[in-house]
C-alpha cells in the first residue's frame, strides 16, 4: 500500500527513466481510495508560501493543486495577461544603418511602464488615436560632431553627440486627458538605458511610436512576464546511512547545499539531506552502484515552486492575482454560455 | 504574406458561438463540446476536473488543428439522470470555487509577508 501511495503522490526519478509522471488520482482508478473531488479536503491541503517577493521577481510555493491548474496559470501569465507595447512606428526620418523594419521590431520589444488596466483594447478597424487605448511617444535624435572632443581619442561617445540612442530619448506625448490622468513618472520605458540604435554624424531618426494594449498570444512583446515557470519540489531519501568518503562523494553528486555532512557520536561524518529545494534534479547519484540502492530521488506531485519575473509594468504578485481572476472570468463565461445553450 | 491574422486566436468572429454542445449518438449519455478560441489552458483543466467526478466515465479533449483555434471536449457520464452538461456545469462551478479559495490564500500570504517586513 505504501508503494501505491508513492505512485499517487510522487514522481520517481530512476537512472534511465522517470516513472509515474501523470496524475492518476481519479475516482475508480485505485481501490481503497476515494478520489472524488472533496472541497473541504482541498481547503485543508491548499497552501501558499511566498519565499521571495520584490518589485520584479517572486518565488512562491503552491501546495495541493493539480498540475492542470498550475499549468493554466503559467500559460495565462505568459500568453493571456495584457500589457502595453509599441505596435506602430511612423517613420519620418531614419538614416541610421538599421532598416526601418528592424528598428521598428527593436522598438516593439521595449518594456513599457504603463498600467494596462487603465487602457482598453484597440478596435482593429479604428485608426484614430484615442486617449483610452493609445500611448504616443516621440523619438527624434540627430547625431553631430562634438566640437569640444579631445583630438587624440577614438571613443565615439566623446567624439560625437548622441552617438547612441537610448530609451531615455523617448518622449511621451500625452493625448486628451492623459496629461491629467497620468504623472510623467507613470508612463515611459521601464529602463532608461536600453540601446535602440547607434548613429554617426549626419544620421538621424525621427519617429512617432504608437503603443496599444495586447496579449502575449498576439505577440511576445505584449507578455507581461520575462519568465513565468514552475518546477516540482524535489525529495531526496537516503535509505541507508552513508559515511565519510562516500558521503563526500554523494555531496558532490548534488547541487551545492543539498547534502550536508554531519558529525555523529562515533566520529564519522554522515550525509544528511539539508535543502532538497535547491536540487536541480540531476540523476548523477544514481550512476554509481554504491548509491543505487541507498538513494531515492522523487518529486512531489502537488508541490509547485512557481517563479515569476515581471518585465516591470506590474508587480509579480499583482500579475498572479490577475491570472487567477482571468481564469475565473474564463470559467464564468463558459458557465453562462452553457446555460444559454440549454435554454435555446 | 498569407499568414492568418494573429487576433484570430482570441477574438470570436462575427456569428461564431463560444460553445456548441452536440449529443454523441454512438454511445449513451455522451456529448461533444466545441469551445471556440480556447486552448490547453482551459481544456486540460476542465478535463482534469471532470475526471474527478465519479459519475463521469470519460472526459478527453483535442485541438484538431493548430490553425483552428478551438478545442473539442468529449464527456460521457454514467447515468441518465446526470447529463454531460450537468457534469460540465459542476466541474466549472468547482473550479471557480477552487480559484476563489486560492485567490484568498494568495492575498493572505502577500498581506502576511508585507506585515512581516
Amino acid at each position: 500500500m505504501a508503494s501505491m501511495n508513492n505512485i499517487r503522490t510522487r514522481i520517481k526519478l530512476e537512472d534511465t527513466e522517470i516513472l509515474h509522471t501523470t496524475s492518476t488520482n481519479f475516482p475508480g482508478n485505485y481501490s481503497g481510495y476515494d478520489d472524488r473531488l472533496n472541497l473541504d479536503e482541498f481547503r485543508q491541503n491548499l497552501q501558499v508560501q511566498i519565499t521571495s517577493l520584490d518589485d520584479t521577481t517572486s518565488e512562491f510555493d503552491l501546495i495541493g493543486i493539480d498540475a492542470a491548474i498550475a499549468n493554466a496559470f503559467r500559460r495565462i501569465l505568459i500568453a493571456e495577461l495584457p500589457s502595453m507595447a509599441i505596435e506602430k512606428v511612423h517613420v519620418t526620418e531614419n538614416s541610421s544603418v538599421l532598416p526601418d523594419d528592424v528598428l521598428a521590431h527593436r522598438l516593439g520589444l521595449i518594456p513599457l511602464r504603463a498600467d494596462p488596466t487603465l487602457f482598453i483594447d484597440k478596435v482593429a478597424a479604428d485608426t484614430k488615436e484615442r486617449e483610452d487605448d493609445t500611448l504616443i511617444f516621440k523619438l527624434k535624435v540627430a547625431c553631430k560632431k562634438n566640437p569640444k572632443a579631445p583630438t587624440d581619442g577614438d571613443d565615439p561617445k566623446k567624439l560625437y553627440i548622441n552617438s547612441n540612442v537610448y530609451t531615455e530619448h523617448m518622449e511621451w506625448i500625452p493625448i486628451g486627458n492623459q496629461i491629467t490622468k497620468f504623472k510623467p513618472e507613470d508612463i515611459g520605458p521601464v529602463f532608461p538605458d536600453i540601446l535602440i540604435v547607434k548613429l554617426r554624424p549626419g544620421q538621424e531618426v525621427d519617429l512617432k511610436l504608437v503603443c496599444h494594449k495586447g496579449i502575449g498570444r498576439d505577440h511576445a512583446k505584449f507578455s507581461p512576464v520575462c519568465t513565468g515557470s514552475y518546477r516540482l519540489m524535489p525529495e531526496i531519501i537516503l535509505k541507508k546511512p552513508i559515511y565519510d568518503e562516500d558521503a563526500e562523494h554523494l555531496q558532490k553528486c548534488f547541487t551545492p547545499g543539498v547534502i550536508e555532512l554531519e558529525q555523529d557520536n562515533d566520529g564519522h561524518r554522515r550525509a544528511v539531506v539539508s535543502k532538497p529545494r535547491l536540487d536541480m534534479c540531476s540523476r548523477e547519484a544514481l550512476r554509481y552502484p554504491a548509491f543505487k540502492d541507498s538513494v531515492e530521488l522523487n518529486k512531489i506531485r502537488d508541490h509547485f515552486i512557481f517563479s515569476i519575473e515581471s518585465v516591470g509594468a506590474l508587480r509579480p504578485d499583482q500579475l498572479f492575482i490577475d491570472s487567477i481572476k482571468l481564469l475565473m472570468s474564463k470559467c464564468d463565461r463558459l458557465l453562462q454560455e452553457i446555460d444559454g445553450n440549454i435554454n435555446n | 504574406m498569407n499568414a492568418p491574422a494573429t487576433f484570430e486566436s482570441f477574438l470570436l468572429l462575427d456569428g461564431e458561438k463560444k460553445i456548441i454542445v452536440e449529443k454523441d449518438t454512438k454511445v449513451p449519455n455522451a456529448a461533444v463540446f466545441t469551445i471556440s478560441k480556447e486552448d490547453h489552458t482551459l481544456a486540460n483543466m476542465l478535463r482534469a476536473q471532470l475526471l474527478k467526478d465519479p459519475e463521469v466515465i470519460f472526459a478527453g479533449y483535442k485541438i484538431p488543428h493548430p490553425l483552428e483555434h478551438k478545442v473539442i471536449l468529449r464527456v460521457q457520464t454514467a447515468g441518465h439522470e446526470y447529463s454531460p452538461i450537468n457534469a460540465m456545469e459542476n466541474a466549472i462551478k468547482d473550479l471557480i470555487f477552487e480559484m476563489d479559495m486560492l485567490e484568498d490564500r494568495v492575498k493572505q500570504a502577500i498581506a502576511n509577508r508585507q506585515n512581516a517586513e
